[in-house]
């Protein structure tokens, strides 16, 4: 074996080698072959990037300089959209109508909080069933749960909204958070069973053997061994609840809803607030990009349930 | 997988596992009732101003639907966004795990960088995406597109130019799924085959084709999975970018079954029209995890 990194073996020609451009000499293969790599490189970093940056460029301008031909670069800063968004203040012609952001804010830490606490509740012995015990109907309940994860949000959100008009959850954080379980449920259940399953049986059997019952094998043998594996299902649930919008457009009034909803309040018919909207976007990615840092490892993970670790 | 459990009380252990789901099952019924009242409602006419006209009218609001000129637009809209959207986005995905794979430097600094777009809201990602498609002059899109002779695009403003812009926008958030589902399928990839070709003098393209793709196959079709079911759903990005306009251009089954419901409250025919798109979307899951299932199993011998 090599010591060359995996693909430069299996990919890239080395020297020496035949490689597709044969035809020139080897140095300006060479060239030719970085020159693409680095054009590549950015075009690939500027799509994922941009984006992010001229929207902090844009949240920073104040309202002639966002709506100036050509667009500016260079311009002065200011704070007055965020100060518009935090505190309604009038600063330079900004428009206070949307000092309720920061309420938006705390509705969408109270509900995507209170529903990764109850589906993580939920799951962990349900997930504790399905990754250690065989049973019979065994397969289909966790492919019932896998399910829900596909199904499209109308078939319950149109009758959820009846239901709810009528029993006085709507625009509830108690509602939203029962709603936001459901898209949860699913990911928790899959993801704390792909964790369990990674706990080795020898030390369940070792436990077992030593008098612990089932309660003591999940509470001293299987939950301290995957705390790590449960802190990473808390945050990628929480980010997944934060990220919903379709759940709270229906069931959330304006006391209720959360910063996916109120930035698209800065939206009205007779104009768009684009800087306090692009402040708006700002902070609400804001969380997310740091959650994922912490999680980085896990996303793919989390965002196939399981199946691709 | 061989599952040990506790064994001295066999009696109670029959039951125990059901104990343990009991409280995600208990759950489960908070979706399984609105569910079946759904599946009820969209055999009946039930209009939100008139409940008075409340009745069991059969499969009425399902054969006025496919009787409405819009729905058939709306269908042909979801199935055809789909497959575009998915092969465009599985093609530049599998190139962009590709390269990110390769021995690059700073990969990892890009692999980071592409978890930005994936992990926002999807409705933020269409508010900036909106923001910088503005069609007044202020737009850096049509700025940047001016220096490669691109004329102003009125991106949201015509109906083929609002399609693009939803796929731009959708494929902005989702490459980066794609890309690190195959990149970790890749990294998954067993080393013996590659050695053996190299023995046998075959090149990095006779390597992808005949070694590489039909090894990845299983992870291709899992992130063809995902993305199709959410590009059928596809809704939030729509919402806030087009609201299904200009001229219904990008009103798909989700949007038009959301202005059945709470636009022109005729509850019955919305959860019918949801209930055509989880038919859709349960017949696509059964084919592709099938074929999951098949590809993964012949991956593994």
């Amino acid at each position: 074996m090599t010591s060359l990194p995996l693909l430069q073996r299996r990919y890239a020609p080395q020297r020496g080698q035949r490689s597709t451009i044969t035809a020139l000499p080897l140095s300006r293969r060479h060239y030719l072959r970085n020159a693409a790599i680095v054009v590549a490189a950015v075009i690939l970093i500027v799509w994922t990037v941009f984006p992010f940056v001229w929207i902090l460029m844009t949240s920073l301008k104040n309202s002639a300089d966002i709506i100036s031909a050509p667009p500016k670069f260079i311009f002065r800063p200011t704070m007055g959209n965020y100060a518009a968004l935090f505190f309604g203040t009038h600063r330079g012609g900004y428009s206070t109508t949307r000092p309720d952001f920061p309420l938006f804010f705390v509705n969408s830490v109270i509900i995507s909080t209170g529903a990764v606490v109850l589906s993580v509740l939920a799951s962990i012995p349900a997930a504790y069933a399905l990754a250690r015990f065989s049973f019979p109907l065994k397969n289909s309940l966790g492919f019932i749960f896998m399910s829900f994860r596909f199904v499209p949000f109308l078939a319950f959100v149109i009758p959820l909204y009846l239901l709810y008009q009528r029993v006085g959850l709507y625009n509830t954080h108690v509602g939203l958070i029962l709603a936001y379980q459901l898209i949860t449920l699913p990911f928790t259940i899959w993801m704390l069973r792909s964790f369990f399953m990674e706990v080795p049986l020898e030390i369940q059997e070792a436990a077992q053997i030593d008098g612990c019952s089932w309660v003591g094998i999940l509470t001293r043998v299987i939950l301290p061994l995957s705390m790590p594996g449960i802190a990473v299902t808390v945050i990628l649930g929480f980010m997944f609840c934060w990220n919903a919008f379709n759940y709270p457009l229906m069931l959330a009034g304006r006391e209720t809803f959360p910063v996916t909803v109120g930035a698209i309040q800065f939206i009205s018919y007779d104009q768009v607030l684009w800087g306090q909207m692009a402040a708006a976007t700002i902070v609400s990615a804001l969380p997310q990009l740091l959650l994922s840092l912490m999680v980085q490892k896990y996303i793919v993970r989390g965002l196939t349930m399981g199946a691709v670790r | 997988m061989h599952t040990t459990a506790v064994r001295r009380r066999p009696r109670r252990r029959r039951f125990l596992p059901y104990l343990l789901l009991a409280p995600a099952l208990i759950l489960l019924v908070g979706m399984v009732y609105p569910f079946s009242l759904g599946l009820y409602y969209s055999l009946t006419d039930y209009w939100l101003q008139f409940p008075s006209r409340f009745r069991f009218i059969w499969l009425d609001n399902y054969i006025r639907l496919f009787n409405t000129p819009l729905f058939g637009r709306a269908l042909e809209f979801t199935t055809g966004y789909t497959l575009v959207a998915v092969t465009i986005q599985v093609g530049l995905g599998l190139a962009v795990a590709l390269f990110l794979h390769a021995h690059i430097p700073g990969r990892k600094v890009m692999r980071a960088l592409m978890l930005m777009p994936l992990m926002i809201p999807p409705v933020i990602a269409a508010l900036m995406w909106k923001i910088m498609m503005d069609s007044t002059g202020a737009g850096i899109l049509n700025y940047a597109l001016s220096f490669v002779g691109v004329g102003p695009v009125n991106w949201l403003g015509y109906p083929r130019g609002a399609m693009i812009s939803v796929l731009v926008i959708d494929t902005w958030g989702n490459l980066p799924f794609i890309s690190l589902v195959l990149l970790g399928g890749l990294q998954a990839l067993p080393n013996e085959p590659y050695e053996a070709a190299r023995v046998d003098g075959a090149g990095p393209a006779a390597m992808l084709r005949y070694i590489t793709l039909p090894l990845l196959l299983p992870f291709i079709i899992l992130a063809v999975t995902f993305r199709v079911m959410d590009s059928l759903r596809i809704f939030d990005l729509i919402y806030a970018t087009t609201a299904g306009g200009p001229d219904d251009a990008t009103t798909n089954l989700s949007i038009m079954s959301y202005r059945y419901a709470f636009q022109w409250y005729q509850m019955g025919t919305g959860v019918a029209e949801a209930i055509v798109l989880l038919a859709m979307v349960v017949a696509s899951s059964y084919v592709l995890l099938r074929l999951w299932h098949r590809t993964a199993e012949s991956a593994a011998q």
